[in-house]
C-alpha cells in the first residue's frame, strides 16, 4: 500500500493513469462502432497516416499532436467523402494513405536537426512520457468525441446496423459516416499516446470484441468495452512498471490474453449447456 | 380496377452502374391498395428498380413522380435479410425502434410514444414475446417479421419488400403471406419475389423486370413473357386458366 502511494506521488505516473482512463473511454465508445461497422482497416490507415502530420510538425517545431490531429481528420474526411463513384478501390486508397503517411513522418523526423526523437515512442507509445499539455489535449478530444457520439447515438447505431434502411428514412448517411470517421481520427490521436501508432488498432478492437462476447445489446457492449479497456490499460500499466517492459505492448498482450480466456470460458460454458437436452425427459 | 390515381409513377426511367444500363426506359404505376409482384432473373434490375422508387438511386433519365407524401418514414422498406450483419448486438425492440428514425429527426431522442408504437406493432405481428431477445437468436422467419415491424412502425403509406420469403421455413412463409394480405387491405405492397406461385392468389399486378419492364394484371402473365424475361422456357404453374398470350406488351 505504501509502495502504491509512493508510485502515485510521481506526477508522470498520475498522468499515465489519467491518459489510460481517457484512452479507455474512447476505445470502448468508438471502438465498438469500428468493430461492428467493420472500419478496422480504415482506422489503421488513418492512424498511420497521422504519423505524417506528427513528423511534419515535429520538424517545424510545432506541437506534434496538433499535426497528427490535422492529418488524421483530413484523411477521415477524404475517405468518408470518397464513394465508389469517384474511387475505383477505396481499399487501395487506404493502403496508399497508410504508407505515404508513414514515409512522410519518418523523413521529417530524420531531417529534424539535433537530437532525433525516439521513433519507437511514436510507433509503440510510451504512456509514461505523457505530459500535462498532452493530457489537456486528450481531455478536450475525449470531451468532443463523447458528446458527439451521445448527440448522434441513435443515428450512428442505425447506420452501423443497416445503412440502406437509414437512408430510406432520410438520414444523411454519408455525412454521418464521415463524422464517425472523424471521431475515429480524433480517438486515434488520443490512443497513440498510450500505445503508439502501430498498436492503436489493438485498443480499438480488443475491448469491443470482448464486449461483444459478453453482452448482446449495444449500450451494454459499449459499457463493457469501456470497462475492459480500463482494466487492461490500468493492469497493463502496473505490469509494465513492475516487470519493466514497454507499456503499449504490455497493455495489448494483456488484452489479447483476456480475449482468449473469455473465448475459451464461453466455449466451455456452451459445451456444458449443450449437454443438457440429452438428459432424462419429464 | 377502376381508373385510380397512381401513388407513384415511373416515367421513362433509365438507370445503370458505370457504363452498364441496368434499367432501360421503364414505366410503372403503383396504385392505392395495389399488390405488385416484381419478378425477373437475378441481375435483371429488380432491387435497382425498388431503390430508384425509394429515392436511394437517381435515374440517368426519366422521372419518378410521387403522389404520396414523401415525408420521412412514409416509404416502408424491408431489405433482403442477408444485407446486414445478423450478429449485430441489438434486441428486437431496438431494431424496430430504428423505424422511427426518420420521423423523429436528427439528434432528437426516441420518445415514450415511439416505444409505445414499437410495442403496439410487435403485438400486431405477434412478436411481443420476442421484444427483448437479441436478433442473433431469431430464426429467419422471425427476423423477417421484425424487419417488417421496423418498416411498419412509422405507419408507411406504401410498403416495399425485397424477397421477404426467401430462405425461411414454410410456416413462417404462410404467416408472412397472411400478414401481407392483411396489410394490403390498407396500404399498397410492392414485393420482389422468386416465389410467385404462392403469391398468385393475392397479387394484383406483376412487373417482369429484365432491363425492360413488362407489366401485367394479376392472373394474366403469359408464358411468352416469362420466356422473354428469363431468356429460357419457364414452367408456369398456378395460373388456374389456360395461359393467354397477349398480342404485345404494354410498356
Amino acid at each position: 500500500m505504501d509502495r502504491l502511494l509512493e508510485i502515485l506521488s510521481y506526477e508522470f505516473v498520475r498522468n499515465a493513469l489519467v491518459a489510460g482512463i481517457l484512452a479507455s473511454v474512447l476505445c470502448g465508445l468508438v471502438g465498438t462502432f469500428v468493430v461492428v461497422k467493420r472500419l478496422v482497416f480504415i482506422s489503421g490507415g488513418i492512424s498511420h497516416a497521422a504519423f505524417g502530420g506528427l513528423g511534419m510538425c515535429y520538424f517545424l517545431g510545432l506541437n506534434p499532436t496538433l499535426g497528427a490531429v490535422a492529418v488524421a481528420v483530413l484523411c477521415a474526411v477524404t475517405l468518408g467523402l470518397a464513394d465508389s463513384e469517384h474511387v475505383e478501390s477505396r481499399d487501395a486508397m487506404i493502403g496508399v494513405l497508410w504508407a505515404v503517411g508513414m514515409a512522410v513522418g519518418i523523413i521529417f523526423i530524420h531531417l529534424t536537426p539535433g537530437y532525433a526523437p525516439n521513433l519507437m515512442t511514436y510507433l509503440f507509445g510510451n504512456i509514461l512520457t505523457v505530459s500535462r499539455g498532452d493530457l489537456i489535449m486528450s481531455l478536450a478530444l475525449d470531451g468532443a468525441v463523447v458528446s458527439i457520439v451521445v448527440l448522434f447515438f441513435k443515428e450512428f447505431v442505425a447506420i452501423a446496423f443497416d445503412e440502406t434502411f437509414a437512408a430510406v428514412q432520410g438520414i444523411p448517411v454519408r455525412a454521418l459516416l464521415t463524422l464517425l470517421l472523424v471521431l475515429i481520427a480524433l480517438s486515434v490521436v488520443v490512443l497513440i499516446q498510450v500505445v503508439g501508432i502501430v498498436l492503436v488498432i489493438a485498443l480499438l478492437t480488443i475491448p469491443p470484441l470482448i464486449g461483444l462476447m459478453l453482452v448482446r445489446d449495444f449500450v451494454g457492449v459499449l459499457l463493457a468495452s469501456i470497462g475492459v479497456g480500463l482494466a487492461i490499460t490500468l493492469v497493463g500499466l502496473c505490469l509494465s512498471y513492475v516487470y519493466d517492459v514497454p507499456s503499449g505492448p504490455a497493455i495489448v498482450l494483456l488484452g489479447a490474453l483476456l480475449m482468449a480466456v473469455v473465448y475459451l470460458a464461453q466455449k466451455v460454458r456452451r459445451a456444458s449447456v449443450r449437454v443438457l437436452p440429452d438428459g432424462p425427459r419429464a | 380496377m377502376t381508373a385510380l390515381q397512381p401513388l407513384i409513377e415511373l416515367d421513362d426511367v433509365t438507370f445503370g452502374y458505370g457504363r452498364d444500363v441496368v434499367l432501360s426506359q421503364v414505366n410503372l404505376k403503383i396504385y392505392p391498395r395495389d399488390y405488385l409482384a416484381v419478378i425477373g432473373p437475378n441481375g435483371g434490375g429488380k432491387t435497382t428498380l425498388i431503390k430508384i422508387v425509394l429515392g436511394l438511386l437517381h435515374p440517368w433519365s426519366g422521372h419518378v413522380v410521387y403522389h404520396v407524401p414523401r415525408a420521412r418514414g412514409k416509404l416502408g422498406y424491408v431489405p433482403q435479410h442477408f444485407t446486414f450483419d445478423k450478429s449485430f448486438p441489438l434486441r428486437v425492440a431496438d431494431v424496430v425502434l430504428t423505424g422511427k428514425l426518420g420521423s423523429r429527426g436528427l439528434v432528437r431522442r426516441y420518445t415514450q410514444q415511439d416505444r409505445r408504437d414499437v410495442r403496439a406493432v410487435l403485438e400486431r405481428l405477434r412478436l411481443t414475446h420476442l421484444e427483448h431477445v437479441p436478433i442473433a437468436e431469431l430464426s429467419g422467419g422471425q427476423l423477417q417479421r421484425v424487419l417488417i415491424a421496423r418498416a411498419l412502425v412509422s405507419e408507411p403509406a406504401i410498403l416495399f419488400l425485397d424477397e421477404p420469403t426467401s430462405s425461411i421455413d414454410a410456416e413462417s412463409r404462410e404467416i408472412l403471406r397472411q400478414l401481407l394480405a392483411e396489410l394490403n387491405e390498407r396500404i399498397p405492397i410492392v414485393t420482389i419475389t422468386h416465389d410467385l406461385t404462392s403469391l398468385l392468389p393475392v397479387v394484383k399486378h406483376i412487373a417482369c423486370v429484365n432491363r425492360q419492364l413488362f407489366y401485367h394484371d394479376g392472373a394474366e402473365i403469359p408464358e411468352e413473357t416469362l420466356e422473354r424475361v428469363y431468356g429460357c422456357p419457364v414452367e408456369v404453374i398456378a395460373h388456374g386458366v389456360p395461359h393467354r398470350v397477349l398480342p404485345e406488351h404494354r410498356g
